[in-house]
């Protein structure tokens, strides 16, 4: 197996903790983190480092100035001897007496400066610890020049100390911070790993699952709360697909079988029979067509895909129109149809398809009417009323009849798709028109304002 | 003289109905599979009507018809469509057809369309009467005799009666029969027609000639000429 198809393997499996953001962010506090630490020790350092070179300064100043005294109130053998009998611990003194080396050292280093110019130099002792380092310059006295130096070396190893202390400071801050963050943005990981297994669950199918909330209140459960209130839409929008799903299969289904039954039958039907019994098929066919037809359009002019045609409307001659139209299934059932249409108003929309949906109210009222009842149709600018002294819709079912292939009469007794009254809404949507139903005590009113 | 047709259509199952259909009525019928050859042929070639598919391959109905009509052949062009939807017939008739129709129709209905569209091509007659056997009608007047007594019909009635006159043994279906009558394109799941022609049967009944106007059942209405 190749690398990257291990590799493909173990980061398949979801994020890891060192791709998430709260890592990255902690790789950014670390940093920032590191680099005020490092600062800070920088500066303690060169304040520490100035502080001991101006005591060594001072120090040294202070013998050159003592053994000088010295030479102008004492003779050369009292001189040698003060300087034998010097603490090494206080400074270092050296002073070369014509041949012999009087003092610490048995030699006198090359190249020293006069004080207050120092150098460091190294000397061998005998001791366990055989370098030391020293620090010094010469001083002018009356007997020649004297070396005056002072140890050093502790200052180095302080130095030193100091450095290392420091640097582990910095790699403990570090690995601390880095530490944390990558438990932090594990756990972090791990809720958005749940809702990740759970959103792969909904994906597939499973569209009761909800995202666990915790008490917190933190981000996290806000997030939750409103996903899982996203799901809630989601899943009663599925549900009501569905539902209208089996609306129409129900629908179709009834039809379709008679099809089947009819054509069945067809070759043990008489000859003479045949044309009434293919027609018959035929219209139950159409039937099925035009629910069909009628869904397809629907969904079109809800969805907005259908292009209106869009021109002005003399709202007073649309309804002179539908009135013409209508008259004669009025009268087919001895009802008083009436059309009052006080004052014009001129909109903007769909001729046709305002006309079809009109056209189905209007056809709804005459066709559940009683003989002999009256319908009204009423213009009077932007708002067309139909009222009619029909059975009428209960409160409840008010607004349930413009749902898709509902019908109120569960005999249907009457031819339809069910799909009228959704299909009226749509096109009145669509011009930005409202729709309101209210009762006629007895009957329907149906009310509609066009903007 | 027979008339020439040409039929634009991808689909082999309705091509050959609609074919098979054109033949039987006598029509000299060519037909074309995809938009390119349906141009080609339309192009090159003198017919009384163009039956034209509006989903086609290798050219679109709509742009094979604006193509048409930039070239100025004004032949008559009746689309055929499986897409219902009202905005698609006006994008049809805008786009140079003179009339549309949705998939799945009857043939009877395509016939009668096809005729009218087809006619438009020849003379009309200079007649302003219809005679179909002892029904008369006087286009100028409006007067309509029935065995010479004279019918008093109302105006929807009138024009329902003439649009059967004209197609007279032929059966039309209601939405061409709403069509005549009404300018509103749209399936009208209504029997306005039937209540006219109801009432129009009556007063042909009130003169002993109820049977001239047959109801053909899952197709439309249809005047006979004998008695």
């Amino acid at each position: 197996m190749k690398l990257y198809e291990v590799l493909d393997i173990v980061f398949a499996k979801g994020i890891k903790p060192y791709q998430s953001s709260a890592w990255r962010i902690t790789l950014i506090f670390s940093t920032l983190v590191t680099i005020l630490i490092v600062m800070l020790v920088s500066s303690l350092y060169r304040q520490l480092i100035i502080e001991q070179e101006n005591q060594v300064d001072t120090h040294l100043h202070a013998e050159m100035q003592r053994y000088q005294q010295l030479a102008l109130t004492v003779n050369r053998r009292s001189f040698a001897a003060q300087i034998k009998a010097a603490d090494p611990k206080t400074a270092l003194i050296a002073w070369k007496n014509s041949v012999d080396m009087v003092g610490a050292l048995t030699f006198l280093p090359d190249d020293m400066p006069f004080l207050p110019e120092t150098r460091e130099f190294p000397i061998f002792t005998g001791g366990p610890d055989k370098l030391h380092i020293l620090t010094g310059g010469l001083a002018m006295t009356n007997y020649g020049p004297v070396l005056i130096a002072t140890r050093t070396d502790q200052l180095a190893i302080l130095i030193d100390k100091f450095v290392n202390a420091a640097f582990w400071a910095v790699a403990f801050t570090l690995g601390l911070t880095l530490a944390l963050g990558y438990i932090f943005s594990k756990a972090i990981l791990r809720r958005l790993v749940q809702y990740n297994q759970l959103s792969e669950q909904i994906e597939a199918g499973h569209y009761n699952t909800r995202l666990p909330v915790t008490h917190q209140q933190d981000e996290f459960d806000m997030l939750a709360q409103q996903f899982n209130r996203v799901l809630d839409t989601l899943e009663q929008n599925l549900r009501a697909v569905r539902g209208v799903t089996d609306n129409i299969a129900h629908d179709l289904r009834t039809p379709l079988s008679h099809l089947r039954i009819g054509i069945e039958q067809l070759s043990q039907k008489p000859i003479e029979e045949l044309a009434d019994a293919r027609a018959e098929l035929l219209e139950e066919l159409d039937d099925c067509l035009a629910t069909f037809d009628a869904m397809l359009s629907l969904t079109r002019i809800e969805e907005g895909q259908q292009q209106l045609d869009v021109q002005p409307i003399h709202l007073t001659e649309l309804c002179q129109d539908l009135y013409d139209m209508a008259d004669v299934l009025a009268e087919a059932k001895e009802q008083k149809f009436v059309l009052h249409t006080p004052n014009d108003a001129v909109i903007q929309g769909d001729k046709y398809l305002l006309f079809q949906a009109l056209f189905n109210l209007v056809d709804n009222a005459i066709k559940y009417s009683p003989e002999g009842s009256s319908i009204e149709i009423t213009q009077d600018a932007k708002c067309i009323t139909i009222a009619d002294n029909g059975p009428g819709i209960d409160d409840e079912d008010k607004e349930r009849v413009f749902e898709r292939l509902v019908r109120l009469d569960p005999s249907r007794h009457f031819k339809g798709t069910g799909l009228g009254l959704s299909m009226v809404k749509a096109i009145l949507s669509r011009h930005k028109a409202t729709i309101e139903l209210s009762d006629n005590h007895p009957g329907l009113v149906v009310k509609i304002h066009f903007k | 003289m027979t008339m020439r047709i040409l039929i634009v259509e991808d689909d082999a199952t309705t091509l050959k109905y609609v074919a098979e259909g054109f033949t039987a009525q006598q029509y000299s019928v060519d037909s074309a599979t995809d938009g390119q050859e349906g141009l080609t042929l339309a192009k090159h070639n003198q017919y009384d009507l163009i039956v034209l598919d509006r989903m086609l391959p290798k050219l679109d109905g709509l742009t094979l018809l604006s193509a048409l009509r930039t070239s100025g052949n004004q032949t008559p062009v009746l689309i055929l469509s499986a897409l219902s939807h009202v905005d698609e017939r006006v994008k049809g008739l805008r786009a140079g057809g003179d009339d549309y129709m949705t998939k799945p129709f009857a043939f009877d209905e395509l016939l009668v369309r096809a005729e009218k569209l087809a006619q438009r091509n020849v003379p009309e007659p200079t007649s302003t009467d219809i005679e179909v056997g002892s029904l008369k009608m006087e286009l100028l007047t409006r007067i309509v005799t029935l065995d010479g007594q004279e019918l008093m019909l109302q105006p929807k009635e009138f024009q329902l009666l003439k649009y059967l006159m004209e197609h007279p043994n032929q059966v039309i279906s209601r939405t061409l029969l709403f069509e005549a009558v009404w300018d509103y394109h749209f399936d009208p799941r209504t029997n306005v027609i039937d209540v006219h022609i109801a009432k129009l049967r009556r007063k042909f009944e009130e003169l002993g000639h109820g049977e001239l106007i047959e109801t053909v059942r899952g197709a439309g209405y249809r005047l006979c000429k004998g008695h």
